[in-house]
């Protein structure tokens, strides 16, 4: 008798304790990003949780997690485990799904626009009054002029500096190679310091006051003008730049471990939605959604592109040609 | 009075400049000279300004050249701060090694992966003295030898293997996996002590006495199973919960002899715990019971004998003995069903005062010559201890304030302590004839009753010297009526860490 007791005893005790243990859980996503996406996601991030909370009745937390992109892919790919990833270049997340096996090779095409919800490109930000006259890319490479970008080996961002200024060298020198090089070789003489992302490099500008020109963001530039005022800083406007576009995916094999794939789709889906647009436009990114994008058009300065599949044959290409070890990248970069 | 001043000043000025022009030809060269020699002294000043002055050509150099010195200096101490950053970022990934007051371990830099290893060795003496022959031989011996690993991944999980080398032989004392998943709930699984006497599951390493009392006879020591336990009332109430396998009194075990289980519950609280203004702070009071369906046979009994404080059998059970040439073979007793156990127990310390005291009753089923009887044994303990150096006592120990260093007037702490202990046996146990008793008052006594005093030595929290004294007084157990009292005179030299 007093066996089945505590039979019945230790049964409730056990499911009382599961059970206490179930009703204190809430669905948490990690977010891992590149750099300059904190603000932006940390909007996101509040808006995406309330949508959440009143369509599916179940409290989400979402995680930020940031640095420079090559850096948080080997992150994920070494283990930690990001539900989704919005990285800012899709090499980095070719990296995942190749080397971690953590999500499809086609993982870019399972959303619009490549994956990549937002846009934005590379300008120059320069010290009130622009001191130094800096209005185009051969400015950069004068002797003594000091040029602010960061480390294109871990750096999303830096990797479209790096590449926005090879095309513009191409285009203005008739897709010569050699004369592109020369000229990116020059414009690194002149960087005295690589960041190991783009936050690092604006705060290196912007708040230690090195150098003349920071290579940005134009979301990041903006950013800088409004948090600073433009009392400070000024952005110029290249001739000609890249096209920037940022991709985001959720991780396969995360979210399946994790349950946690519906709420890491709605999340990235949320991202395309006119709400998620519209607080992508306030923080200075390109809306890639229409009616959104020309509310925002006065925001951002009218610049002529190049993308990235146009001039260098795609990521896969560009990274093994400049960014890879030994790659020229290396050949031209000298320590300083 | 203005009104007259200026025309004056005017006709002396006037008058001046005639009487200069009157005498103006006799010194012209002079006066032109003069005026010269002034124009030329201005100039000369106005030269030397201007030299002293930097151009605003030169200004601006000197400008640039400053800056680019500026600039130098931030970008060295930025490439400094990138640097530091570099490190520290290096230094969260690194692995955390560490040596210290709770062992040495190994840790990953995110804390999800930690391995601990601790241990102790106690090196003890024992001196008997009983009657006309002593009980046992005087002997020093390695009483525990106790390496500890202990480790947890993913911070929620956790493991602990000690062995036990103790005396030359190897045993697994601990081995058992944890899922720490609230301090509220907490599952264990494997080898460990069950939930149930309060002496029993103190550490080896923080006894007051070198060896234990009679109520750690009637509970048992370790066993495998599973267990559910937690703090909760913000600590203050402790339970735990488990099914075992199922050991004697007294005893520990790897595997189980039948399908049969002994569930343990065990609930302690410390009340005041957290009152710091209350004289019953210290106090902590539970209750512990367990039960089961234990059965042995006439081959294997399984059923427990009892040892004095001085590690001698002073009771068991009536054996099987095997038939001979002469005489037919003899059945002896055996456990036969239900088992039971319930032991109340407290604890109170304040300052450097301590009091421990524990009841155990145990029953069990014993069946011998086709009776079975239900025998209920009990024990208990009451002991105290006083810390003459003024240290908090405590049941997991003392911290020397001054901790013992040779040759530095600094000896450490010292406690005092002094307990009865009593196990009375069942009557029932001893009725009946030879061939169905259960166990022989000749031989085995029917009640044991310890008096022992202690000094122990805390050289610092890690080491300590122990010198034990106890007595104990028996009735019955000798064929001439009671055992001869056992005194025994014990040292314990305890390193651990």
């Amino acid at each position: 008798m007093p066996i089945k007791w505590l039979n019945r005893i230790s049964a409730i005790v056990l499911s009382a304790g599961l059970l206490s243990i179930a009703a204190r859980a809430e669905v948490t996503l990690l977010n891992v990003s590149y750099d300059p996406t904190r603000e932006l996601y940390q909007d996101i991030n509040a808006a995406f949780a309330k949508r959440w909370e009143a369509s599916a009745k179940e409290k989400v937390v979402i995680k930020q997690s940031h640095g420079g992109a090559a850096k948080q892919a080997r992150a994920v790919i070494d283990g930690l485990e990001a539900d989704v990833v919005t990285l800012a270049l899709a090499y980095d997340i070719d990296e995942i799904a190749a080397r971690g096996k953590l999500l499809p090779k086609e993982w870019q095409k399972r959303l619009p626009h490549n994956s990549s919800p937002y846009t934005s490109t590379i300008v120059f930000l320069v010290r009130k009054g622009n001191p130094r006259a800096i209005k185009d890319w051969p400015d950069l490479v004068k002797p003594g002029l000091s040029v602010i970008t960061p480390n294109p080996k871990t750096s999303g961002g830096a990797r479209w500096n790096y590449l926005a200024a090879w095309g513009y060298a191409l285009k203005a020198n008739g897709n010569d190679e050699g004369k592109a090089r020369e000229f990116v070789t020059k414009l690194y003489k002149n960087v005295p310091i690589l960041d190991s992302g783009a936050r690092g490099s604006t705060t290196t500008f912007v708040e230690r006051g090195i150098g003349d020109v920071l290579l940005a963001w134009e979301n990041e530039a903006l950013l800088a003008i409004k948090e600073l005022g433009p009392e400070k800083v000024e952005i110029v406007v290249p001739s000609v730049s890249i096209l920037a576009e940022p991709p985001v995916t959720v991780v396969d094999k995360v979210v399946d471990k994790r349950k946690t794939r519906k709420v890491a789709e709605a999340y990235l889906e949320f991202l395309y939605s006119p709400e998620g647009q519209d607080l992508i436009g306030k923080n200075f990114y390109r809306p890639t959604l229409a009616e959104v994008a020309a509310r925002y058009e006065k925001q951002f300065p009218k610049v002529a592109l190049f993308n990235i599949e146009d001039v260098f044959g795609g990521w896969q290409k560009a990274q093994k040609t400049h960014f890879a070890d030994g790659g020229l990248f290396d050949q031209i970069y000298q320590k300083q | 009075m203005r009104v007259w001043v200026i025309p004056a000043i005017l006709a002396v000025a006037g008058a001046s400049l005639a009487i200069s022009a009157a005498y103006g030809q006799d010194t012209p060269a002079t006066t032109q000279e003069l005026l010269r020699r002034i124009e030329q002294l201005e100039q000369k000043i106005q030269s030397l300004e201007q030299a002293k002055q930097p151009t605003v050509d030169e200004k601006g150099r000197q400008a640039e050249a400053i800056e680019q010195v500026e600039q130098k200096i931030k970008i060295l101490e930025r490439k400094r701060e990138l640097e530091d950053e570099a490190a520290q970022a290096k230094a969260k990934e690194a692995p955390i090694v560490r040596a210290g007051k709770d062992g040495f371990g190994l840790r990953s830099a995110d804390g999800n992966f930690d391995l601990r290893l601790r241990g102790y060795v106690q090196a003890d003496a024992r001196f008997y003295q009983g009657g006309e022959t002593d009980p046992a031989p005087d002997t020093f011996l390695m009483r525990r030898i106790r390496p500890i690993i202990e480790g947890s991944v993913f911070k929620q999980f956790g493991f602990r293997i000690m062995p036990d080398f103790g005396g030359g032989t190897a045993t697994i004392q601990d081995a058992y996996v944890d899922g720490n998943f609230s301090p509220a709930f907490k599952v264990r699984a494997g080898k460990f002590k069950p939930p149930v006497g309060l002496e029993r599951l103190q550490s080896g390493s923080e006894l007051l006495f070198v060896e234990r009392a009679f109520p750690t006879n009637l509970v048992p020591n370790r066993d495998v199973g599973l267990q559910l336990s937690g703090d909760v009332f913000d600590g203050a109430v402790n339970y735990a919960a488990g099914i075992f396998n199922g050991v004697i009194d007294g005893g520990s075990g790897d595997n189980d002899a039948n399908s049969d289980k002994d569930y343990a519950v065990r609930v302690f609280a410390e009340p005041l715990k957290d009152k710091e203004d209350s004289t019953l702070r210290g106090l902590g009071i539970g209750l512990a019971y367990s039960t089961g369906d234990q059965s042995g046979s006439a081959a294997t009994s399984n059923l427990p004998r009892f040892l004095t404080p001085g590690q001698q059998s002073f009771f068991s059970y009536v054996a099987t003995t095997a038939a001979t040439a002469t005489t037919p073979s003899v059945p002896g007793a055996f456990a036969d069903g239900s088992r039971e156990r319930i032991a109340p127990q407290f604890y109170f310390h304040k300052g450097p005062f301590g009091l421990l005291g524990e009841y155990v009753r145990s029953n069990q089923e014993v069946s011998r010559a086709g009776v079975r009887r239900d025998v209920k044994n009990t024990a208990w303990q009451l002991a105290t201890s006083l810390v003459l150096t003024g240290e908090d006592a405590s049941i997991r120990g003392i911290n020397p304030r001054k901790p013992f260093q040779w040759g530095q007037g600094s000896w450490g702490a010292f406690e005092i302590a002094a307990r009865v202990s009593r196990l009375e046996v069942d009557d029932d146990v001893f009725a009946g004839s030879a061939t169905t008793r259960l166990a022989n008052p000749r031989s085995s006594a029917r009640e044991a009753t310890d008096y022992g005093i202690g000094l122990n030595w805390y050289f610092n929290r890690f080491s300590k010297l122990v010198v034990n004294y106890d007595q104990t007084e028996f009735k019955d157990g000798a064929a001439s009526g009671d055992r001869d009292t056992e005194k025994v005179l014990f040292t314990r030299f305890q390193v651990g860490y």
